[in-house]
């Protein structure tokens, strides 16, 4: 695996697509207000929310602001580049064109995971920047140094554990080749990401602290930004993140393997 | 009539079954926002925790009873053309939406029904305190949420006509009834001008109206009132139907010829 050239290959996939969506330009104004009220939205409910109270799980309303942005922030990046890719996995897999990926001489993996980007969808990051920085106004809080080292850290992790949930749903698509879209399964997992941890209980909690890490991947880097930060906790987001990557690695070789036996 | 029903209930029945599976992922998909608003608001007010508990299962079975979807299939069907063939059909296309309506809720009421009376077995705060009469409130409320929702997005759907982004357009009005129909939150729980707002709006109509009946939050003057309100809208959205219908068939025969 080189790195430089498959940079030079995201560049060209980022490029494809760049013009491909530059035909449809006249939406982009469209694109561009869809995100502004969907985050409008997001807000208003944390306003509902602390409209009957001043703390939800242990978080004042800044920091669940801070935490709605680092939300918003890492949906735009699955917008961006995992979510285009998922019904085109299916479709390959059922049509068995997938033949042709096979025989490309990039990792098959990384050409299904990136090969269509959603070039607009990064609207939904910045505004996801915009809020986390209105949240940081809100609560006057000035991140160190430190504080945005850490959160560049453990947003990384996140990003890495995202790809590789993501990309295990995807594989399922060998087996299940039935359903269109399986996305959504992944979002109704991450739509518990979008509030503090602490505010579930019991086995709730522990699903989505430990088994299926959203806790991880948003309250963390939100915290990081808000300086309750350890390099312990990072190291751990770390561990856990290069953990899922080599299952999900695992199981995309293991997919593989089963796609050329029923082929052949 | 009803022999053409009957004949256009089995045949959605049948096409049903062909997409099972699809069809309870996508069940199983509505169900994540509701719960999460739930923890929410029992960590806000942990001392009302069971009447929550009580109101978003009853959000999930009014939401999944009165869910309308015809949006996006008339979206597919007219910007695709195939619009065309249920035309050609001596029957209204509007019938065939209906009968597809009537099978999958069906289903869910199926499916559900048994869910929350198993549920109710082990969290008593699942059963229901509803008398004879309230029963039959809440079903007819129920019953016109759905024909209300069903109204607007049929309406929305024939837009397509016009314009192509229908889907966008129905998705922020649905963002919309997320806050005046009571699923981010019991009405009461709204801001006073929000509230006040989701009285007057269709949405409060479509999943929180039969929900205050059953919780008993609505009195006799509230539910007559209700009921009013839901009725006119009834009226004015079967208008707004039949209007578009009627222009939509012109501007079709349009591009067509």
């Amino acid at each position: 695996m080189n790195m430089r050239r498959y940079g030079r290959v995201f560049r060209e996939f980022f490029r494809a697509c760049f013009v491909e969506e530059m035909e449809y330009r006249s939406e982009f104004f469209g694109n561009f207000a869809a995100s502004f009220f969907g985050v409008g939205m997001a807000l208003l409910t944390v306003h509902i929310f602390f409209y009957q109270t001043d703390d939800l799980g242990g978080w004042t309303y800044a920091e669940v602001l801070v935490l709605l942005g680092v939300f918003n922030t890492l949906r735009g990046f699955i917008d961006f580049a995992l979510r285009p890719n998922m019904p085109r996995l299916l479709e390959h897999v059922r049509r068995g064109t997938l033949d042709y990926i096979l025989t490309k001489p990039v990792d098959s993996m990384f050409y299904v995971s990136f090969r269509h980007l959603v070039f607009w969808r990064l609207i939904d990051v910045v505004l996801g920047f915009g809020v986390i920085g209105y949240g940081l106004y809100v609560g006057r809080y000035v991140p160190s140094a430190a504080d945005v080292l850490m959160f560049f850290v453990v947003i990384t992790a996140s990003l890495l554990l995202i790809y590789s949930l993501w990309m295990m749903l995807m594989t399922t698509s060998f087996w299940v080749v039935r359903i269109d879209d399986l996305s959504f399964i992944f979002d109704s997992f991450f739509e518990t990401a979008r509030f503090p941890g602490s505010m579930y209980h019991g086995a709730v909690r522990m699903v989505i602290t430990y088994i299926l890490p959203a806790v991880l991947i948003t309250n963390t880097p939100a915290l990081a930004l808000l300086g309750k930060w350890s390099i312990l906790t990072a190291l751990a987001a770390l561990v856990v993140a290069f953990l899922f990557l080599w299952v999900a690695r695992r199981f995309w070789r293991f997919a593989l393997r089963f796609y050329t036996g029923a082929g052949g | 009539m009803i022999r053409k029903y009957i004949a256009l209930l089995r045949m959605k029945y049948i096409e049903m079954l062909a997409y099972r599976l699809a069809t309870f992922v996508w069940m199983t998909g509505a169900i994540t926002q509701p719960l999460i608003t739930m923890f929410v608001w029992m960590n806000i007010h942990p001392e009302e925790s069971e009447s929550f508990l009580f109101y978003f299962i009853a959000v999930i079975f009014v939401e999944r009873m009165t869910s309308a979807w015809d949006v996006w299939e008339l979206d597919r069907e007219i910007r695709e053309g195939t619009f065309s063939n249920l035309l050609l059909r001596p029957l209204h296309p509007i019938h065939w939406a209906i009968a597809e309506n009537i099978v999958y809720k069906w289903l869910f009421l199926v499916i559900l029904v048994p869910v929350w009376s198993a549920g109710a077995v082990f969290w008593p705060a699942l059963r229901p305190h509803m008398t004879g009469s309230r029963i039959g409130w809440f079903l007819a409320a129920v019953v016109l949420g759905a024909a209300l929702r069903f109204l607007l997005s049929y309406s929305c759907g024939l837009l397509a006509f016009w314009v192509t982004k229908v889907a966008a357009v129905y998705g922020v009005i649905d963002v919309i009834s997320l806050f005046l129909s009571g699923r981010i939150a019991p009405l009461e729980m709204l801001p006073p001008q929000l509230r006040e707002w989701s009285e007057w709006l269709p949405f409060r109509y479509m999943i929180s109206f039969p929900i205050e009946i059953a919780t008993g939050a609505a009195n006799r003057g509230e539910l007559v009132r209700g009921f009013a309100i839901a009725a006119g809208w009834l009226l004015v959205l079967s208008a707004v139907l039949q209007w578009l219908w009627r222009a939509g068939m012109k501007k079709n025969q349009a591009v067509g010829g």
